[in-house]
């Protein structure tokens, strides 16, 4: 029983995958027609293959300007999480940093950031530290807000129970608040995670001499297509590996909420 | 015997009319129970049988510690150098769904520091979950989450384990393993107890008193004894004793009452 069961979820999965695969195949072969045959420009929407020679170009260094993205998008998001986390925890925790912190949050979030970047670069200099910011700045609200969501909505049952037996706050935090938020912080850190791509393009576009963001721009000034197309796929890669590092990080952490 | 009868006679909670008043979001009073009196005693089950609303679950609430009477006392017997602790089963099986079934019984030991975990081991092979122990509770089926709750009640050997309508949206033939297997939990290990229910059969399947409670603000409106013995097998639900409480309590409630039926 439980062995076909297990059979019918490995063909299951193999059936999906394989789907998967076949939509991208046929995208890239229809591309490549299209682009390839000019019915539209190359110069418009360059070839798959033209795409992939791209990453051959010695003039490019790919490794330096994957490793500086990276560096910034890891770094911001690292802060983001930890700043979201301890912003979630506060304004769960004390109704007046709530209350006082709580506007500035959304209003942060409301800002359109294309447009406070060069203020925080005036502010801060060309440097790391403002590329940085940029990210933590992309990345930290959806953590605040699913996280803090996590920390209030729980079983009030729960934290009762924990009052009967003559817990004090900082117990129902943790053996109750901190564990029922947990897969609300997951759906933050994704989202964050993604936003945290877009911060460190964004800080490229404004003031960098590296970075995908960097040749992304600067392919576009130059009309080399071929090349933006290629920084995109990489952002998408390097998005891809890092959603799905969390998902895994979620899978191997809550087997209690996989099993839903 | 005697001991029994001397354990029935110890007071171990002494409610003296007890009222409670609670203001609502738009400022009004409300009156949830009005002088309320009642003791419970050592290695007795009570069952406080009522409508929906009437205050019931309050009483617990006051009972356990967590919230205090408006007016009259509530004193709790303990022993020197102990403190009262209550067991507490919930309408839903109010589990930590991130713990096994171990972890989640275990809970209430973490809390106070006890290190007794052997009692762990005991209570599920008691509660029949064998097996089990490191499923989550998504794993388990309705019937399975309550016995978890009860064993996680009991774990610690609470002064009184309170029950608030403890099987609630369980179907009705799992509801009646689960009033079985639960009484005989209760009974072997000699737990006070109070169970709160608006289910008349199962107020008296399980209890030794039962107190019938008024519509809000509630009051006592009867205590009738269920002249029963501590053990009791399904079989019981056919024989009169049984039945003619469950028509005591009706009739006290006027559920019998032809209008108040079809009011209801």
């Amino acid at each position: 029983m439980q062995a076909s069961a297990r059979k019918r979820r490995i063909v299951t999965s193999i059936r999906n995958r394989a789907s998967a695969i076949a939509i991208f195949i046929i995208v890239i072969a229809v591309w490549q027609f299209v682009s390839g045959n000019e019915i539209i420009p190359r110069f418009l929407l360059p070839p798959p293959s033209a795409i992939v020679q791209e990453f051959f170009r010695s003039n490019v260094g790919w490794p330096d300007q994957i490793g500086a993205t990276l560096r910034e998008i890891l770094f911001g998001f690292f802060f983001g999480t930890m700043g979201g986390l301890a912003l979630a925890i506060m304004i769960t925790e004390s109704s007046l940093l709530r209350k006082t912190l709580l506007p500035y949050i959304v209003m942060t979030e409301a800002l359109p950031k294309i447009a406070i970047a060069p203020l925080i670069y005036i502010l801060l200099g060309f440097n790391d530290i403002s590329r940085v910011i940029m990210v933590v700045l992309l990345s930290f609200f959806p953590i605040v807000l699913s996280t803090s969501t996590g920390l209030v909505d729980v079983d009030k049952n729960l934290v009762y129970l924990l009052k009967t037996l003559g817990a004090g706050e900082w117990q129902v935090f943790y053996k109750v608040r901190l564990p029922n938020a947990t897969p609300n912080l997951f759906i933050g850190l994704r989202l964050g995670a993604l936003g945290a791509v877009v911060g460190a393009v964004i800080s490229e576009f404004v003031s960098s001499t590296t970075g995908l963001g960097f040749l992304i721009i600067n392919a576009q000034n130059t009309f080399d297509t071929a090349l933006a197309f290629a920084a995109f796929t990489l952002l998408g890669l390097l998005s891809l590996t890092l959603y799905g590092s969390i998902e895994l990080a979620a899978y191997l952490l809550m087997p209690w909420y996989r099993k839903k | 015997m005697v001991q029994e009868e001397v354990a029935m006679t110890t007071s171990l909670v002494s409610l003296k009319n007890v009222s409670k008043n609670y203001e609502t979001l738009t400022g009004e009073i409300i009156e949830a129970i009005k002088n309320v009196s009642f003791e419970l005693y050592q290695g007795e089950v009570l069952g406080l049988v009522g409508p929906s609303g009437c205050g019931k679950s309050t009483i617990l609430k006051m009972i356990s510690g967590v919230e205090t009477p408006s007016t009259g006392t509530i004193d709790q017997q303990k022993e020197e150098g102990e403190n009262f602790i209550v067991g507490f089963i919930f309408q839903d099986s109010s589990l930590m769904r991130w713990r096994s079934v171990y972890d989640n019984i275990k809970l209430p030991l973490e809390v106070m520091g006890k290190k007794n975990v052997e009692k762990i081991a005991e209570l599920i092979k008691t509660v029949n979950l064998t097996g089990f122990e490191r499923a989550y509770p998504i794993e388990l089926s309705g019937g399975m989450q309550r016995r978890v709750a009860i064993a996680r009640a009991l774990v610690h050997e609470p002064s009184v384990l309170l029950m608030d309508e403890p099987f609630t949206g369980v179907d009705e033939i799992t509801k009646e393993i689960l009033q079985t297997e639960l009484n005989f939990v209760i009974r072997k290990l000699n737990v006070t107890a109070v169970l709160v229910t608006h289910d008349i059969e199962e107020a008296v399947f399980l209890a030794d008193r039962v107190l019938v409670i008024s519509d809000r603000p509630g009051t006592i409106l009867q205590e009738v004894t269920v002249p029963l013995p501590k053990m009791r097998e399904p079989v019981l639900r056919s024989e009169k004793k049984y039945l003619d409480c469950c028509v005591t309590i009706r009739e006290r409630l006027n559920l019998l009452h032809p209008l108040r039926t079809r009011e209801t």
